[in-house]
């Protein structure tokens, strides 16, 4: 008796512990900065009438969501048939191709953004990318939209796909064989019932273009003419380079991060309530047109155009950096800055994903079983916001608050873990949660009715079944932290984490710089895909 | 108008053979049902003729149009599949008006055609709703409509009861017929259940391991039928091997393997065969002298007894009692059986065995 009381009051105190922490640890920080206009108005409203920085601000949100809306249009436009194609159709190298999609989500964004300017972009001479490269896209407006289009198109593909296949085709046969031809089946019965699937894919492309700062700020720097383009979150992070010598830089970050953080969290709303209410001009039905597409050459040509965009607009731009360190004269290459960049980012990454399962794990367990409850509800929701929130924001805010008190002591290193933190521990969150609730609550009420106590019946029965998403759910969280230069930035300007360091190689503008960076990035490619391959190894062996 | 022709078609998945070498006719205006147990072929032969699937041999025609290469589109068809595929994000009355909306005729008729053809299945206070809201034999009908809406004179049905419960499905099977023959329509339906097949055909084509056994009407393939393995699938049979020992005046008289005596009114085997000969359960009974057996289980059944007796060589035999002379038997009891030899058919004993014979796959 005594026993069951003091354990239920200990499981209490460790559900509260765990959702104090995620209030207090990471929703709070992250939006921390609103408080900012109410505790300093006086100095946004000076900043209001600084013409200069406005128009400063004003061009580089705009800019961020003009290109993140424009991105997740190419995405789907190019997706959606690559997805199509994938699930179903059956194909000699269909398996070829299927790898090939993944193939970029393995190279960190700073290698990404310097590959990708260097095949695209008009260059600095001393440069010297090979002759073979695009080398004509001399606004970097339209290079940024090519990059976040290189890095988001597979996740575009890999969400569209997720969907399509539990996606019964009966349907499309069943509208066939009612006279529908494959291209009205596909637009009038499939893609209805995409909708849903389609705003989680629109949201996730959405939310990682806006946040995207490493490989923007790698490729405008590689870029010969970018100077005074920038998007919000590279804006960030110039000022807060420059915080400590212009301290009257404060109140145009905070009011950036506002910006940023209402906006996105705005649109999350507005994408949700147009995807799903508004009514495409769907009900038409253009008998002789649609079947014509849907004949001969039209879908081959289609298909054709797919893996063309493919090679040349995703595949080519990741790697192109293979080509530009095989071409150029090598110079001398400083290991020993480079390595201590590399250990500085894997020790925080693994930090992060540690904190991440211990502290996750029990959320989601909470959220998944109390799903019904308002307190577990209202938690499901705020979970996402650190995930739409653009991580430089997260990050400015997040270095403000810890800051503004005393109780715990504020290093560089411990900042950026708790900047990862914020922004990676929904991704354990939303897997582990989303695995628990598929999972059938008799299974786990069987072994209670078999004498197991809940920590052995969540140990021997449920935790068997969610361990892929524990597993999946940390691989991206590492990946994400490791891969991550907004938030460190924002929190810490001059941290040296191996993005960070090759930004200021590239700064350098010099032969032996470029070639350093492009060097490092290609140890960073391999050193990624190794680390997958490992992940994906262990992943296979406790699957079976 | 529609006729359905197959020519030695066939489907082949790398080894295996799903349907081999099939020929049939089916003609204008026919209820033809294709029996046979599960994963005999049945689906993939009606998705051939539908252009769900393509054949690796032979042809499909329709109309006397080879359909080689025509999509499943312009086949002109109605289709209810065995899943009933009832689109979710549609109510009824849009599921049944997608036909005609999916050959642009104006709204105002697609409404007509959907309140028709949903009177017809009865279902017309259902309009409004999602599939999900609608219970089993509703879908089933609304798929029905739905199929039939599409304006097609062919109709091919898979397993289209299968999903429903017994109640339901013996109510739905008439409708399927009475629709079928009001609207004139040539219909292929698919079913592993013997009795739905009997109940709806005018004719029934019986398959196994991808193949045609039989085909025939119901009454033919239940009385008379050519193969053991149709005499088995289709009702209830006991089958008795033995030896034709004499023949004469137009009968049989064939001496059983327990020595038991039986005479059949066929002649078309010579004395010395090894013969199987089949006997449903109500043309046996109990006489004063005939195959002796031991009577081991009495179910009652409702409008008759069955009896389960065993003979001295321990094969099982079933045989029926009319109601008022159930308690006339007794478990344990000895019984002499004879057989009404007009209704008895007889096989020349199958080479590999009977088991071998009447074998599902
Ligand atoms: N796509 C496929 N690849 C390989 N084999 C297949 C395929 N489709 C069907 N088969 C095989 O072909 C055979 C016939 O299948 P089919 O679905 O036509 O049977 P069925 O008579 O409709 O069975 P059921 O009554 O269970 O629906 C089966 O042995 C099945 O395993
Ligand atoms: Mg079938």
């Amino acid at each position: 008796m005594v026993a069951a009381i003091s354990r239920k009051r200990f499981l209490t105190g460790w559900t509260a512990f765990i959702i104090l922490f995620f209030l207090f640890f990471v929703i709070l920080p992250t939006i921390y900065i609103l408080s900012y206009a109410f505790t300093e108005w006086g100095s946004i409203e000076a900043l209001l009438e600084d013409q200069g920085r406005m128009d400063l601000i004003w061009g580089a949100i705009g800019a961020s969501f003009q290109i993140a809306g424009i991105v997740t249009v190419i995405d789907i436009v190019t997706g959606l048939p690559m997805a199509w194609m994938l699930v179903r159709k059956d194909f000699r190298g269909k398996n070829l191709l299927d790898t090939l999609i993944d193939m970029p989500l393995a190279v960190p964004t700073a290698a990404l953004g310097f590959s990708s300017a260097m095949f695209f972009a008009i260059t600095d001479e001393s440069l010297q990318a090979p002759s073979f490269a695009l080398g004509t896209i001399g606004s970097p407006y339209l290079l940024i939209i090519l990059l976040h289009v290189v890095f988001s198109y597979p996740y575009m593909v890999r969400s569209l796909s997720a969907i399509l296949v539990q996606i019964d085709q009966t349907y499309e046969t069943a509208g066939r064989t009612l006279g529908a031809s494959p291209l009205t089946a596909a637009r009038t019965i499939t893609l209805p019932l995409f909708r849903a699937g389609l705003v989680t894919g629109i949201i996730l492309c959405f939310a990682r273009s806006l946040s995207e700062t490493g490989g923007t700020m790698i490729a405008l720097a590689t870029m010969a003419n970018a100077r005074g383009f920038a998007t919000g979150p590279t804006l960030i992070g110039e000022w807060k380079d420059a915080l400590d010598s212009q301290p009257d830089l404060a109140a145009p970050l905070a009011f950036v991060s506002i910006l940023l953080i209402l906006l996105s969290l705005a649109l999350l709303v507005v994408i949700k309530l147009v995807v799903m209410r508004v009514h495409l001009p769907m009900g038409r039905i253009w008998p002789r047109p649609e079947r014509l597409l849907s004949r001969g050459v039209f879908p081959k040509v289609k298909d054709g155009l797919a893996v063309l965009f493919l090679v040349v607009f995703v595949l080519v731009p990741s790697f192109f950096i293979f080509t530009y360190v095989g071409s150029v004269e090598p110079t001398a290459f400083d290991w020993a800055p480079f390595i201590r960049s590399l250990l500085y980012s894997f020790l925080i990454a693994g930090v992060v994903t540690g904190i991440d399962i211990a502290l996750g794990v029990p959320l989601a367990l909470y959220i998944a079983k109390n799903r019904s409850g308002r307190l577990a509800g209202a938690l499901d929701v705020l979970v996402n916001v650190p995930l739409i929130v653009p991580t430089a924001a997260l990050g400015y805010s997040l270095g403000v608050f810890w800051a503004s008190q005393e109780i715990v002591p504020t290093h560089d290193v411990l900042l950026i873990v708790l900047a990862h933190v914020a922004f990676t521990y929904p991704l354990v969150v939303r897997n582990v949660a989303g695995a628990v609730e598929e999972v059938d609550p008799a299974y786990e009420e069987t072994a209670r009715t078999l004498g197991a106590r809940p920590v052995q019946a969540f140990r021997r029965v449920l935790y068997p079944m969610v361990k892929s998403s524990i597993l999946a759910g940390a691989i991206m969280a590492f990946t994400r932290s490791l891969g991550e230069t907004g938030a460190t930035q924002a929190v810490v300007a001059n941290a040296q984490t191996a993005p960070v360091y090759i930004v200021d190689l590239i700064n350098l503008e010099t032969a032996a710089g470029y070639y350093s960076a492009g060097l490092a990035c290609i140890m960073l490619i391999v050193i990624s895909f190794l680390f997958m391959l490992a992940l994906r190894y262990v992943t296979n062996r406790r699957a079976r | 108008m529609p006729e359905v022709r197959l020519e030695g078609l066939g489907k082949r998945y790398g080894n295996l053979t799903a349907v081999n070498n099939v020929h049939l006719t089916v003609h204008d205006g026919e209820y033809v049902t294709v029996l046979g147990p599960s994963g005999c072929g049945k689906t993939t032969l009606i998705r051939m003729i539908a252009g769900i699937i393509e054949p690796t041999e032979g042809k499909v025609y329709i109309d006397g149009r080879d359909m080689a290469g025509v999509p499943i589109e312009d086949r002109d068809i109605g289709y209810v599949f065995q899943n009933i595929a009832l689109f979710p994000h549609l109510t009824v009355k849009d599921n049944v008006s997608y036909g005609p909306r999916a050959r642009a005729l104006p709204p105002e008729e697609q409404l007509r055609v959907s309140r028709r053809f949903l009177e017809l299945v009865r279902l017309l206070d259902r309009m409004g709703m999602f599939p999900d809201e609608l219970c089993g034999g509703e879908q089933q009908k609304a798929a029905l409509a739905r199929a039939l809406a599409s304006g097609s004179r062919l109709l091919l049905l898979d397993e289209p009861l299968s999903a429903l419960d017994s109640r339901v499905r013996v109510d739905l099977r008439y409708e399927l017929r009475r629709l079928a023959k009001e609207l004139g329509l040539t219909t292929i339906h698919v079913t592993h259940d013997q009795e739905e097949a009997q109940s709806v055909s005018d004719r029934i084509v019986l398959m196994r391991a991808g193949a045609i056994v039989e085909t025939g009407t119901p009454e033919e393939l239940y009385a008379r039928p050519k193969h053991i393995f149709t005499a088995n699938f289709i009702g209830e049979t006991n089958l008795l091997e033995g030896w034709v020992v004499e023949i004469r005046d137009g009968i049989s008289v064939i001496e059983l393997r327990n020595g038991g005596k039986v005479e059949v009114h066929q002649t078309d085997h010579s004395v010395g065969d090894a013969v199987v000969i089949s006997v449903r359960p109500e043309f046996m009974y109990p006489a004063d002298e005939g195959m002796r057996a031991v009577v081991r289980g009495i179910t009652y059944m409702g409008t008759y007894w069955r009896v389960k007796a065993e003979t001295e060589d321990d094969e099982e035999v079933d045989f029926d009692m009319a109601t008022l002379d159930g308690n006339l038997l007794t478990i344990g009891k000895d019984v002499y059986l004879a057989v009404n030899p007009k209704a008895a058919v007889l096989y020349p004993r199958p080479e590999d065995g009977v088991e071998e014979a009447i074998r599902l796959e």
